[in-house]
């Protein structure tokens, strides 16, 4: 479906999940944060300024959605009331013979690496 | 009855990988070469293939010197087959089509030439084929690019190199469009994209939004094309954990703005011994396992064959070679 920004859901511009917890969502909007902040590399030969401002907009919009239950369920409400959901099927991985989700050590979340290079005072 | 085969059967079932990517210097024969080698490692058939046609040095990354035969000599008809082109290397699986000495002639590849190597690529009896490409965005290497699945672009944490990433990848765009419009016989289309294209960045969406209000079933087209590219990021000589999440912000920039659907497979780490083995004529991977970026090389490839989801449509005129 083609969408312009602007007509992004607040899901779509954070790039979770609607089943998203509130960790994941807080992870999402610092990720965003750091995208589009004012001299980001990211978007050097592709995104005006003026875009910036607006999509910064949007996201701190997303944001301040999402992150409240009650404002949160009316929106998926809403967003329901628009078009169905489908939650996402689990990612298969091809078994390598054990279960590597158990084995696997503790990864680093996404905040914890963006809070040490971009927030000042986590 | 007796069934015909017209031409040799091609393997449907093979992996072509394409390492390219806007700006010189990035590390895409570095990247390429280490898939390989560690692929190879892992008892896999491996054939590198340098289509980087103008500057091909993929074989000294391996430590080999450059002989016949090689690309060149497949495409004058002096080798029949790109099998024959491709010559075994010191490790074990892994063979290389190197690149050409005539320089001249082979970076000038016409459209026949083209299209009999890119129907050749398929037919490799290697179930893991790996293209080095070129730096630019010349229709060659563009649809070098797209005939892989999926092909992947090579970056660093720098302007220059990200402004000519978005550069490629609006150039790959453009390929694609072009190749479905005349494919399509979509009139009168072409000159219009190109002149909303350059405009800015959310002048894509405003192509297709124009298009899909005068003409929507075009657009359909167009745009499903669109989706069917989904290119793969990989960002290499990272110094810390910022340059890490900076691959991460491209590939969200790129599916916001460029309306295209990139993965980001990862970050490799800058490793000063990457130019002490090149120094040495030796290959990195072999020798440096342990570190760091040997291990996300590791972690790359695993992302790369597990991955189900690339299903990319390649645009009808690569698709169908008429050599």
């Amino acid at each position: 479906m083609l969408k312009k920004i602007e007509d992004w859901n607040y899901y779509e511009l954070l790039s979770v999940e609607r089943t998203a917890s509130q960790d994941e969502i807080w992870e999402s909007y610092q990720a965003a944060l750091t995208t589009y902040r004012d001299g980001s590399l990211a978007l050097y030969g592709l995104v005006t300024e003026a875009e910036r401002g607006l999509i910064l907009e949007r996201i701190q919009e997303a944001f301040q959605t999402l992150r409240d239950p009650e404002k949160r369920s009316e929106y998926d409400l809403a967003l329901l009331r628009h078009a169905p959901y489908f939650p996402p099927k689990a990612a298969f991985r091809k078994s390598v013979g054990k279960l590597e989700i158990e084995d696997a050590p503790a990864r680093k979340t996404l905040w914890t690496r963006i809070k040490r290079f971009f927030v000042k005072n986590p | 009855m007796v069934k015909k085969t017209i031409g040799a059967k091609v393997k449907m079932d093979n992996r072509i990988w394409a390492i390219g990517g806007g700006k010189g210097g990035t590390g895409k024969s570095f990247v390429a070469a280490s898939l390989g080698l560690h692929l190879a490692s892992l008892d896999r058939e491996v054939v590198l293939i340098d289509a980087d046609l103008g500057a091909p040095n993929l074989h000294t990354l391996l430590g080999i010197k450059a002989s016949h035969p090689d690309l060149g000599d497949f495409l004058t008809g002096t080798v029949a087959s790109l099998e024959g082109a491709a010559v075994e290397t010191p490790y074990r699986g892994l063979r290389i089509v190197k690149g050409s000495e005539n320089i001249l002639f082979i970076a000038n590849l016409n459209h026949y030439r083209k299209l009999r190597l890119l129907r050749q690529i398929r037919q490799l009896a290697t179930p893991n084929v790996i293209l080095d490409l070129g730096t630019g965005s010349s229709f060659n290497t563009l649809d070098f690019f797209l005939s892989a699945n999926p092909g992947i672009v090579v970056t660093t944490p720098e302007p220059t190199a990200i402004e000519n990433t978005y550069l490629f990848l609006k150039s790959c765009i453009m390929r694609v469009l072009k190749l479905y419009m005349d494919h399509y016989k979509i009139p009168d289309l072409h000159q219009k994209m190109l002149d909303q294209i350059e405009r800015n960045s959310q002048s894509l969406y405003g192509f297709f939004k124009s298009l899909m209000e005068t003409d929507r079933a075009y657009g359909t087209i167009l745009y499903r094309a669109l989706r069917g590219f989904r290119p793969c990021l990989v960002m290499n000589k990272t110094r810390d954990e910022r340059d890490v999440l900076l691959g991460r912000s491209v590939a969200d920039v790129v599916r916001k703005y460029l309306l295209i659907d990139m993965k980001y497979l990862g970050a490799i780490p800058y490793d000063d011994e990457v130019h002490t083995s090149l120094r040495g004529f030796r290959p990195y991977y072999p020798e440096h396992k342990d570190s760091a970026a040997a291990k996300a090389i590791r972690e790359i490839s695993e992302e790369l064959a597990y991955s189900i989801e690339f299903t990319l449509r390649t645009p009808p005129e690569i698709r169908l070679p008429d050599a």
